[in-house]
């Protein structure tokens, strides 16, 4: 039903909005907030929609009125909570609603609020992710590394990789689940 | 330890499951928990998504893990709209209750409406509201609390009244709204997944005339861009919006509660729908 003369949003002009200095701050950070969180969780789709739900929380409780380092530990403070979240619907666990994560000023004093220990914002999350990928593959055994960088850095199907290995399809899905159960514990061992 | 599968496979069914979650993540498409099905493959699936975003690093250099300009562009302009309907709505509010002209002239604190319009939103109305209030003379800037729910069971028309037909049922069907227009209001009769239902076209913030909306089948607020689903509830209130991250036909969470849509009585005779209206 287009009856509306106007568009439905046109601000008044005498309504102020801190807009400029929101798209400032959208400017300098929804990249590297992205790649934060890209490498956290490996896929667009969801990097898209978790970088869109922490900067929509922002429009709502971001105080603009902060200066520019404390307004990015609150971005990757609320994006370190983004992340926690999607990783528990993987895990089983309930998820935690915004209402009890509190607003993302507090210190970072709780396992689920604090940062990683390198500062994220000085740090190319896709370099710092490389590193510690490569430094994962180099413990593993070699045919657990060999069906990880052929799934994944080569991006080989199943069938391409079991092509490669020698050895048949189920093998190479059975030996890729082993390597990640291994990876996933190495990982886990080299973070605590 | 590296030990090379051999028979029997007893893990088989296990791996052939999480390579379903191994493939869409590989293909760059969105992974499905239900791949998933303990803390152990979690944390193996957690371990996936960090090779593969490194991986895709690997690939195409930093900017592997670059977003996509296009989401970059439509974030923004995402924020802007919801940056706008908050700001629109805190100021339209108190406009109501305030007499004309008294905070004419009055220069305006950027900063002061910013912290003001977050302590609103956050129900706890603490002491920055009373001071950003106060301030600017909005007393009314408290949501007030609902006496009783517009929409419902209240009769619209008291006293003499007919049933006007309204329109057709077979011309409602599931997830369709019909304008209709009587002397005494004007509104939509819904069909909400086979529930033939009247609601009035009134926006219960200030009055505006809402739209349908076949898409998100919901009644839409030109004025300041609240969404009332087919059972006349406000659907991208402040409460949607944490439950879910969202609401669907909309990028902005609607910051006050508002009553839900006046609720018209309504028959159906003979394939046709009646509402009561008034005489005059």
């Amino acid at each position: 039903m287009a009856t509306r003369s106007d568009p439905p949003s046109t601000p008044d002009p005498a309504v102020p909005s801190s807009r400029g200095r929101f798209e400032e701050i959208y400017d300098a950070q929804v990249v590297p907030i992205y790649r934060f969180i890209y490498a956290r969780v490996g896929n667009a789709p969801d990097a898209e929609d978790l970088t869109a739900q922490v900067f929509m929380r922002a429009v709502e409780q971001l105080d603009t009125s902060r200066d520019m380092g404390q307004i990015v530990s609150w971005l990757y403070r609320v994006s370190q909570n983004a992340i926690a979240d999607y990783w528990r619907a993987f895990y089983r666990l309930p998820v935690i609603g915004a209402d009890q994560m509190g607003a993302g000023w507090e210190p970072a004093d709780t396992a689920a609020t604090t940062p990683d220990a390198e500062e994220p914002s000085t740090v190319g999350g896709g370099e710092r992710a490389r590193k510690q990928v490569e430094s994962l593959l180099r413990r593993l055994p070699a045919n657990y590394r060999r069906v990880l960088e052929l799934r994944f850095i080569q991006r080989l199907t199943v069938a391409e990789t079991a092509d490669e290995m020698g050895i048949t399809r189920g093998n190479a899905k059975v030996l890729q689940y082993r390597a990640l159960r291994k990876a996933a514990l190495v990982g886990e061992a080299a973070d605590g | 330890m590296a030990d090379e599968p051999r028979e029997p496979l007893d893990d088989m069914d296990e791996a052939e499951r999480f390579d379903h979650y191994l493939d869409a993540l590989i293909s760059g498409e969105r992974p499905s928990p239900d791949d998933v099905a303990n803390g152990e493959e979690a944390g193996m699936a957690r371990t996936a998504a960090e090779l593969a975003a490194a991986a895709s690093v690997a690939h195409a250099g930093p900017q592997g893990a670059d977003p996509d300009p296009a989401f970059v562009e439509q974030l923004r302009l995402r924020m802007r709209q919801a940056d706008q309907a908050i700001a629109s709505v805190q100021v339209a509010l108190p406009v109501r209750s305030q007499p004309a002209g008294s905070n004419a002239g009055a220069p305006i604190d950027l900063t002061r409406i910013r912290v003001s319009r977050r302590s609103l939103l956050q129900a706890g109305a603490g002491a920055a509201v009373g001071l950003a209030a106060g301030a600017l003379g909005l007393a009314a800037l408290r949501p007030a609390p609902i006496e009783r729910p517009l929409g419902g069971d209240v009769p619209l028309v008291k006293g003499e009244g007919f049933w006007q037909s309204v329109a057709s049922v077979a011309a409602v069907p599931p997830g369709s709204a019909v304008r209709f227009t009587t002397a005494s209001f004007a509104g939509y009769v819904v069909n909400d997944g086979g529930q033939i239902r009247a609601l009035s076209s009134v926006c219960t913030h200030m009055g505006c005339t809402l739209y349908f909306r076949p898409d998100w089948k919901d009644l839409r607020c030109p004025c300041h861009g609240a969404s009332f689903d087919l059972k006349g509830q406000l659907a991208n209130g402040r409460d949607t919006w944490k439950q879910t991250g969202g609401y669907l036909g909309d990028a902005t969470a609607y910051p006050v509660s508002l009553p839900a849509l006046v609720r018209p009585r309504v028959k159906i005779d003979n394939g046709e729908i009646y509402v009561w209206t008034a005489q005059i």
